[in-house]
């Protein structure tokens, strides 16, 4: 299991300026973020249907640099937001080999039939909307609790609500209909930001669940602990079914009860577990 | 005896442009709190508010200002906090450091709160009077106005 630690911020908008995107990570870390996300959105309606096969999705940007340049104060995840309008994405998805460098991937659904498939059957882990024309889609309650069954999470973006005042109420309407339709459950936050200036501190982000209709407790998790499952979601799609290798450092004492079996795993993974190694070793000296 | 619930908001107040001072005082600050409070929760929210609600102390060149309200009315404060964007006449953001039920919690933890700042900063600079100097604003407190 990959560690992360609270608190998150699942949608930081790639900027080619890197001295924007330096600024905006640098205020990141100084407000106590740990793990983000870079956002690259992607408009799968505009490009025509006839290529069948061929790659659709862009690569990732190379953000290497920023990587080891945060490398111990943050961890830099990639995600892509898909706009589309029809089911055809799905297909599209299925074979796309570039999907799968990404860390995390969003749907933003344009019409109300691409919101209900999104809900139900999309292979991804975020449902977001668009903040500008986002209040004429709203969710309907049993589209809502499929994808809440599903383990989808749906995003609520706080900057657009902070920049323009109509926005504002689309925003509450938007937060507002999940909590009369299902409790808002799977519910996270995120910026959105633009700039460093509209970011928030974490716990200013948990207060604005106030007037999302959302509770306390809700809140907080929207910003923590709902992040880090929908982290792991995430990367259990990504990796599919996979088989763990646990190496063994120092001496072992063997007890009776415990069996421990090695197996041998593809090397793909053996860096993501590389946290969790001492682990083992702890709980057989204990038995 | 019943006692007042009251809760003490600590919070800092950081300008888009990096300024030395910030022209703000008591009485802006609750002007442009209970302004925003009036646009986003109406008549409702200022009645509910305006008893009991106060900027106990704001200093200019730490940037930290303490807000008093009612226990009650704590959440209608603290979640428009983030949407503010313009204080006074500067565009500025807030930033909630802490929340206490005394006034003398929220002053233990800014006392915490500068201490760390200073030693962020103190590693920076080389000459000692510069230090004198930066220890002199940054700890510099007034709490009984």
């Amino acid at each position: 299991m990959e560690l992360t630690k609270p608190f998150y911020d699942f949608c930081i908008p790639f900027n080619k300026d890197d001295k924007i995107m330096r600024a905006i990570l640098k205020e990141l870390v100084e407000l106590g973020y740990k793990t983000i996300a870079i956002d690259q959105s992607f408009d799968h309606s505009k490009k025509e249907a006839g290529k069948r096969g061929s790659e659709m999705f862009p690569e990732p940007h190379a953000i290497e640099h920023l990587r080891k340049e945060f490398n111990d104060k943050l961890k830099i995840l990639q995600r892509i937001t898909i706009l589309y309008v029809d089911v055809n994405v799905s297909h599209a998805m299925s074979v796309s080999l570039n999907l799968r460098k990404f860390n995390i991937i969003a749907g933003q659904p344009k019409t109300d039939a691409a919101l209900t498939h999104c809900c139900t059957t999309f292979n991804g882990d975020i449902v977001t909307f668009d903040p500008l024309a986002g209040s004429r889609l709203l969710v309907n309650r049993k589209a809502y609790q499929v994808g809440v069954r599903r383990g989808l999470y749906f995003e609520i973006k706080y900057s657009p609500a902070i920049a323009d005042s109509n926005n504002r109420k689309d925003m509450i309407k938007i937060a507002q209909n999940y909590c009369t339709k299902g409790k808002s459950k799977n519910i996270i936050f995120s910026s959105g930001a633009l700039d460093d200036f509209q970011l928030r501190g974490p716990y200013d982000v948990a207060n604005l669940a106030f007037i999302f209709g959302l509770s306390e407790d809700q809140g907080k998790n929207a910003i923590n602990r709902n992040c880090r499952q929908l982290f792991l979601r995430a990367e259990s799609r990504r990796l599919g079914k996979t088989i763990m290798f646990v190496k063994s450092h120092g001496p072992i004492v063997f007890s009776d009860t415990s069996e421990e079996e090695m197996s041998e795993g593809d090397v793909e993974i053996n860096n993501v577990n590389e946290n969790d190694q001492t682990k083992p070793n702890k709980r057989l000296k204990l038995g | 005896m019943v006692r007042i619930k009251n809760r003490y908001i600590a919070v800092q107040i950081v300008p888009q442009t990096a300024t030395r001072t910030l022209r703000l005082n008591d009485n802006t600050l609750t002007k442009c709190l209970l302004e925003n409070v009036g646009k986003h929760y109406g008549v409702y929210g200022l009645g509910l508010l305006e008893q009991g609600f106060r900027v106990k102390y704001c200093n200019e060149r730490t940037k930290i200002a303490i807000i008093r309200c009612l226990h009650r009315g704590q959440q209608y404060v603290s979640s428009i906090l983030p949407l503010i964007t313009l204080i006074g006449d500067v565009r500025a953001k807030f930033r909630t450091l802490y929340v206490g039920a005394t006034i003398i919690q929220c002053n233990k933890f800014i006392i915490k709160h500068q201490k760390e700042f200073l030693d962020k900063m103190m590693g920076q600079l080389e000459s000692a009077k510069e230090r004198q100097d930066l220890l002199k604003s940054v700890m510099d407190f007034d709490m009984d106005r």
